[in-house]
């Protein structure tokens, strides 16, 4: 953490492969994403971008390549080895977990982080008291970051869909990761939900120390507040840089524009 | 235009014809299975009950369009239903008459409903001979058991209503009864939605809930529940003189139903309690600290003096009922005020918190109200109580499996199985009949010498194993500290002193095993233990041994299920407990085979004669409970229990949340596996004979289907579905039969009704403490967020 920037890549990917059968979901990628970096990954639909997050995060096994974590691989792990290490993530879909609160959602988040048994539960043990109290202090205040708290006690499920992506991000935090996924965060918000997300991103970058690598949509997003953007397109990495950069980027424009012929697309893009 | 009426007339009338088929086909089932065409059984109300039930339906449904359209949409239902019955009686008839034996198809009908249908008085009625295994002929000159109908209006072979007997013979008389019933159902709904009853009944709930004083009673309702046990229980008195016993007469005399009635109020007792103990609000009751500890410890000094009175008084012995046993009655004595004193130090610890009076208030009470109650039972009563509790424990065991983690077990059986012949073997006394038929020793030869063995390892392992574990932590702790792995949590939320890793623990936790087996073989070579547990019970080390051995085989199961979710998982599952049941059928030479395992002793203190071991027993088996629901509450509020409901939500999400699934999994199903242990230990204690069919597959869905009656996690739930579906059925002996049939018409009414089950668990509210730790967390760590 005392490291000058820049010193050590937080996530380093190199020529990371995914196959499906023959299709290859994410071939030969590299990405590098230096400390407290907003880095960006975006690409038309079914260009592998979730596929690559399921790669970081365990779901899936990229078949070559390797990952590399604050300079430790990481790829064969399972996913709550992962996220022990630090990365956290979110779901395109909302996922939280039914018919547990708010608070408690966010207090799952926090089991990588405890280390007490049944056997101590039962005997209330110095050290379960300990963190069970620390585990509720730090939910509740995370929940106070995120601007829940006062819907702590109320059902995760019947929460509106705004709130629920912030729960779905403070449950993510819970687990104090150094690097977060957020799989497109503003899908589905209006302009001005897309606005405080965009806004709370970067809070999250700033004060809570973090690297974000997320997936969006919405270039106006990507381009705002993204310090590096990757740009995917049938599972490969066609252009990499500053927003600025990528846009006149000719090869960027070609896979969302298309062609010229393709005016069809560009309606298409602009609704 | 008059088809279109017709047609229109005919649409106003299609609810009650819709009704009026399912209505007749419910009965022709019913009647099917058995259940009697007269008035004189239970068996004929739930029938009309079915008449009830959819005309209410109908009410609910039909309520806006004015009452003469609902009266004759009743009326249709009554007369399709009525028309239905009749239909298929006739097509019994028939048969009957082209001499086709009905009843040899549709045996179970019973003999009442062939007297309706042939007018033949039931003391007439006979059973069919055998037919000719060759012919199929029955023999020459007997009769069939039925004769064709006569439609009788003979008021001698008709229905008898009660005491009324009515006019109109044969099952027109039921027919009309079932439409009345349906009229009833209907005006009983009508006067509902009246009167608003819905309305009124949210209301009283809500007065309740805030007044004060009709709070109070709430609370106080266990014990309202224990005085009325009180008043129908007779007292009897004890005269040391001349050492008889008279019984007094009680307040109320329930006379020929007492036993049915005193145990619904037991029943009662302990719903309440859970009711009154939910109902409790945290808030400042606006009492003084005087005043409530007044009223709190009022409760328990005049429940102990009534415990007290009851033991010593009518000699209502707690561990054996020799009146010989004075030693007895002074430790029953003892354990009674030892309770009392614990409760009053909980009240004076608890009380002071102002919020907490209601919850100690109703705990106290109801905690001993339920602790009495099995003093005012008799011994049947009593055995009622103990199979009920034992099913609590596996259903909390489930539930901790099903309702906690989510993972549908079907074998569960398997781990009461295991408790109850882990016990078995250590403990039976059965004899090994010899050639001459002479008893030639012991069936489960050595067994006490098994259980001196396991008596004295058992301790000494766990002793040796605690101490080399913690020396080893000790000592790995003074090792240079390694350097911190970079993923090591940089931002821990609990400072730890470290811990060694998996490999060193492996290693110290395997030294500790291996160097208590050495230990305990060479104190075993010193004889120390003939001398130290010669006494030992077979019952304590039976329950020692049987939960390790249901824990133990829980994790077996788990290991190759981990892979497995939802219905393979259940299937696998399913597939366990059946192996189980087999392998003590089969392995005759070690289980006994299907004649199982006979002379269980029942757990008694030394020097007691075996007697009367029921309340033992009974508060065994509440102790038993108590603290497996106390350690499945405990769960729930825990990381652990956090990570099975997680786990239970969606099982993907969770492990990338940073569970460790198959530890979850493990954990989960070793708990629940311990209790079900626990449970067999008690049941083999209870039935003193064990046969692997006390083992089938029907206990596990009994189990499941009580768990998700009462609620899937929530303990009270369990203990409620407990109570609905074995206690109750117990006192409703006359319904045993259609024991089976309940069950799935409540499981499929509850899941129509109330899918979250009769006492369903609360949403947990921890936002005012997680407040009140934020700020004293935060100030403490010098304001940083």
């Amino acid at each position: 953490m005392t490291d000058p920037k820049g010193a050590r890549p937080v996530l380093q990917a190199t020529s990371v492969t995914k196959r499906f059968g023959g299709l290859v979901a994410v071939g030969d990628l590299d990405l590098t994403i230096m400390p407290n970096q907003i880095a960006s990954v975006i690409g038309p639909n079914g260009a592998g971008k979730t596929t690559f997050f399921n790669c970081i995060s365990g779901f899936y096994t990229p078949e070559e390549g390797e990952i590399r974590f604050l300079g430790h691989p990481i790829q064969g792990l399972r996913p709550d080895q992962v996220t022990a290490r630090g990365i956290a993530r979110t779901y395109q879909n909302i996922h939280l977990f039914k018919g547990m609160t708010v608070l408690e959602n966010v207090m799952v988040g926090v089991h990588p982080g405890l280390r007490s048994t049944p056997l101590g539960a039962l005997l209330r043990l110095p050290l379960n008291n300990i963190e069970e109290e620390a585990t509720l202090a730090h939910a509740y205040a995370l929940l106070d970051f995120v601007g829940l708290a006062d819907v702590a006690d109320v059902l995760a499920t019947n929460l509106p869909y705004g709130s629920q992506r912030r729960l779905e991000i403070a449950r993510a935090l819970a687990s104090s990761p150094r690097l977060l996924l957020l799989d497109e965060p503003t899908a589905g918000m209006n302009p001005q939900e897309t606005e405080d997300t965009m806004r709370f991103i970067r809070r999250l970058r700033d004060e809570r120390d973090l690297t974000v690598l997320l997936i969006e949509h919405d270039m106006r997003v990507v381009m705002n507040i993204s310090d590096q953007v990757t740009v995917l397109d049938y599972g490969r990495k066609i252009s990499e840089g500053t927003p600025d950069y990528v846009q006149r980027d000719p090869l960027v424009i070609e896979a969302y524009l298309g062609t010229a012929a393709d005016e069809v697309d560009v309606n298409l893009l602009a609704t | 235009m008059l088809q279109t009426r017709i047609r229109q007339f005919v649409a106003s009338l299609r609810e009650g014809i819709i009704s009026g088929f399912i209505v007749g086909l419910i009965i022709n089932f019913l009647i099917l299975l058995g259940i009697p065409v007269n008035l004189t059984g239970i068996a004929l109300l739930l029938m009309l009950l079915v008449a009830l039930i959819f005309g209410v339906r109908l009410a609910r449904r039909l309520h806006e369009h004015g009452f003469g359209h609902l009266l004759r949409n009743v009326l249709v239902m009554g007369v399709v239903a009525s028309l239905l019955v009749l239909l298929f009686m006739a097509l019994i008839n028939r048969w009957q008459e082209r001499n086709i034996n009905v009843t040899d198809y549709f045996y179970s009908v019973s003999p009442q409903t062939m007297t309706v249908l042939s007018g033949v008085p039931a003391n007439e009625l006979f059973a069919n001979p055998p037919r000719d295994p060759l012919t199929g002929a029955y023999p020459e000159g007997k009769a069939l058991r039925t004769n064709p109908m006569r439609l009788t209006f003979d008021s001698d072979t008709g229905l008898e209503l009660v005491e009324i007997n009515l006019v109109i013979g044969g099952f027109y008389g039921f027919l009309i009864v079932l439409i009345i019933a349906g009229v009833l159902g209907t005006l009983l709904a009508w006067a509902f939605t009246i009167a608003r009853l819905g309305q009124t009944w949210k209301r009283a709930r809500a007065y309740l809930a805030t007044s004060p004083q009709a709070h109070i009673g709430v609370l106080l309702l266990p014990l309202a529940f224990f005085a009325l046990l009180w008043l129908t229980v007779g007292h009897g008195t004890y005269n040391a003189a001349t050492g008889s016993y008279s019984t007094l007469n009680p307040v109320i005399n329930l006379g020929g139903s007492a036993q049915e009635v005193q145990l619904l109020i037991g029943f009662g007792i302990i719903l309440w309690g859970l009711v009154a103990v939910r109902a409790a609000q945290p808030t400042d009751s606006g009492l003084s600290y005087q005043a409530r500890l007044a009223l709190c410890l009022g409760i328990v000094v005049l429940m102990i003096g009534l415990g007290l009175w009851r033991i010593i008084g009518s000699r209502t012995y707690f561990l054996a009922t020799s009146r010989a046993l004075s030693g007895s009655e002074t430790l029953s004595v003892l354990l009674t005020l030892a309770v009392g004193a614990l409760l009053v130090v909980q009240n004076i610890l608890g009380l002071r918190t102002p919020g907490r009076f209601e919850t100690q208030f109703a705990g106290t009470g109801a905690i001993l109200a339920v602790l009495l109650m099995p003093l005012y039972l008799n011994q049947g009563q009593n055995d009622v109580m103990t199979i009920v509790g034992i099913n609590v424990m596996l259903g909390l065991g489930l539930n901790i499996v099903v309702g906690y983690a989510g993972l549908l077990d079907l074998g569960y059986v398997a781990f009461f199985a295991l408790g109850a012949y882990s016990y078995a073997f250590l403990s039976s006394n059965q004899m090994q009949l010899g050639a001459d038929g002479k008893p030639a020793g012991l069936k489960f030869a050595g067994n006490d010498e098994m259980v001196v063995r396991l008596a004295s390892w058992v301790p000494v392992t766990v002793i040796v194993t605690l101490v080399v574990t913690y020396l080893g932590i000790k000592i790995w702790r003074r090792r240079p500290a390694p350097e911190r792995r970079p993923w090591e949590h940089q931002r821990p939320l609990v400072a730890y002193s470290g811990r060694p890793g998996g490999g060193m623990t492996t290693l110290i936790t395997v030294s500790a095993i291996l160097l208590s087996a050495l230990v305990a073989l060479l104190l075993e070579g010193t004889g120390v233990y003939d001398r130290l547990f010669k006494s030992a019970s077979p019952f304590m080390v039976g329950i020692v041994i049987g939960t390790i051995v249901s824990l133990l085989s829980g994790i077996a199961l788990g290991i190759p299920v981990l892979r497995l979710r939802g219905d393979y998982l259940a299937i696998v599952t399913l597939g366990f407990g059946e192996i189980i049941r087999l392998l003590f059928t089969n392995l005759r030479d070690y289980t006994g085979g299907p004649q199982g395992v006979l002379e269980i002793p029942r757990p008694l203190p030394q020097g007691a004669t075996g007697g009367v071991g029921y309340l033992t027993m009974v508060y065994l088996v509440l102790i038993g409970v108590g603290l497996i629901a106390f350690f499945s509450l405990r769960l729930k509020q825990s990381r652990t229990g956090r990570a099975w409901s997680a786990m239970k939500s969606d099982e993907d999400i969770a492990q990338s949340v940073g569970i460790h699934l198959v530890q979850s999994k493990l954990t989960a199903f070793a708990i629940g596996a311990a209790f079900a242990g626990i449970g067999g230990v008690l049941f083999a204690a209870r039935q003193r004979n064990i046969y692997p069919n006390d083992f089938r597959l029907d206990v596990s869905i009994e189990v499941l289907s009580l768990v998700i009656i009462g609620g899937m996690g929530s303990v009270p739930g369990v203990i409620m579905g407990a109570i609905a579906l074995i206690g109750v059925p117990e006192v409703l002996r006359q319904l045993e039969t259609y024991r089976i049939m309940v069950f799935g018409a409540l499981l499929v009414a509850m899941v129509i009704l109330r899918p979250e089950g009769l006492l369903p668990a609360p949403v947990v509210q921890l936002r005012e403490r997680a407040r009140a730790l934020t700020h004293s967390h935060y100030r403490q760590e010098g304001g940083e967020a």
